[in-house]
């Protein structure tokens, strides 16, 4: 049972004299983009995938920063993600959100900016989304995210329980090809207040513990550059102060060469901190070697 | 003017039902087929042969094979494997490979050559996906080093 939940694979023979370890070695889009908190994923759904194209002889790494213009707010998520041996995926991500004239309207002060570093490993456990489309047995990954938030005082203020927390994620991808498909489900166990950013859980009578979330995603091959799916999300409702609502999001995913990605992405976050439902555009550029 | 516009669309509307009830006729046709039959697998096969060997990250493997005869038997494979009327008659997968010590990197590069071969014959990427999905599988016949 060891074996089959891979973490003995982690040993690679060593490469070939003319083989480097940066193989690149993945077909262009299988390594998927990186998602809203720095996983391998779409935009804002993480995937059992892991990032790069290092194959399981291989490391992968990219960096990416992402924008997000809302009604009354900004999100800009800059971070940098290594996948191993397409086995282990590590990701080290900061987020900024900046609340512009809502900040004034909350009591903030005008430009008010929370954020949050975010740690994340993934773990492939079994399964192959590409290769075996003899088999409908998708790839599954376990993951974690660990998230610290800045501006406790202020979380403290809105009735977050906590500034920092770790959600625990499992994923199953699965490419399938005939159809030229991918199709992702992701089960998180969290208790984040939009995505962490406005910190963890409730002091009040909502409850502190981790709620089971849904993210799924849908993509098609429009070209073998060119990626057009659909993400959606659901998030916890904890703070007592305001509504929070599911996450949405269409995107265009574009990959001119296996080291350049453009996610282009019209978003739906739902409700956040009393301004209402919050939709806009997602930019985001991801670079790897 | 409106009332046209609304017009207009319900008509394309009617032809592209139409259109897409008339599909499965055609979607009894084989993978092979819709290709363009054996000729084009002939030149698929080929032009995948000629970019692998000029590729530098997997023409060794080509250095001592007759690319004739490798470009013959692949447009076999091809065209049984689309459900074509062939049966391929080369090596088995496995043991031809094996001594050949591929990586799944290797594997890709060879994928990524078939893509273009379609590409240049101008095989929609649809189709062009469901020879890979057929493909793939053959990967843990075909890649020995992991």
């Amino acid at each position: 049972m060891c074996a089959v939940i891979g973490l003995g694979p982690m040993a690679v023979s060593a490469q070939y004299p003319n083989e480097s370890v940066w193989d690149q070695g993945k077909l262009v889009g299988t390594g998927g983009v990186t998602q809203v908190e720095g996983a391998g994923g779409s935009g804002l759904t993480t995937w059992a995938l892991i990032t790069g194209y290092g194959t399981e002889r291989g490391i992968g790494i990219n960096a990416h920063h992402t924008f997000v213009a809302l009604d009354d707010f900004t999100l800009n998520s800059t971070g940098v993600a290594v996948g191993l041996y397409d086995r282990l995926e590590l990701s080290a991500t900061r987020q900024w959100f900046g609340t512009g004239e809502a900040g004034g309207r909350l009591g903030l002060g005008e430009d008010f900016t929370f954020g949050q570093d975010i740690w994340g490993a993934k773990l492939r456990l079994f399964g192959d989304a590409i290769y075996t489309q003899d088999s409908w047995l998708p790839q599954v990954a376990l993951g974690l995210q660990y998230k610290d938030a800045s501006k406790q005082t202020v979380l403290d203020a809105l009735g977050a329980a906590r500034s920092n927390d770790m959600d625990f994620y499992l994923s199953a991808t699965k490419a399938i090809l005939k159809h030229s498909l991918f199709i992702s489900a992701t089960a998180r166990l969290t208790r984040a207040n939009q995505f962490g950013l406005l910190g963890f859980g409730s002091r009040g009578p909502e409850g502190n513990g981790r709620s089971l979330q849904i993210e799924s995603s849908l993509a098609y091959m429009i070209r073998r550059n060119l990626i057009l799916g659909a993400d959606y999300r659901s998030k916890p409702d904890n703070l007592a102060f305001a509504k929070e609502g599911d996450a949405a999001a269409i995107y265009l995913a574009y990959f001119p060469n296996k080291h350049v990605s453009v996610t282009v992405a019209a978003v739906d976050l739902g409700d956040i901190a009393q301004q209402g439902r919050q939709r806009g555009f997602y930019v985001s550029l991801q670079m790897g070697f | 003017m409106f009332h046209f516009k609304w017009d207009f669309k319900i008509k394309s509307l009617a032809f592209w039902a139409v259109l897409s009830a008339s599909l499965p006729l055609s979607a009894t046709d084989t993978l092979f087929d819709q290709m363009g039959g054996m000729d084009a697998m002939k030149r698929i096969a080929a032009r995948t042969i000629e970019l692998s060997a000029t590729d530098p990250r997997i023409k060794d493997e080509f250095r001592h094979v007759k690319l004739s005869r490798v470009k013959e038997k692949l447009a076999l494979q091809f065209c049984e494997l689309t459900g074509g009327p062939c049966k391929y008659d080369g090596d088995p997968m496995k043991p031809l490979h094996k001594p050949m010590k591929l990586t799944t990197a290797d594997f890709n590069a060879l994928v990524e050559a078939a893509q273009r071969a379609m590409r240049e014959e101008g095989i929609p990427f649809r189709l062009q996906n469901k020879l890979v999905a057929i493909l793939a599988p053959l990967h843990k016949e075909i890649v020995t080093v992991k």
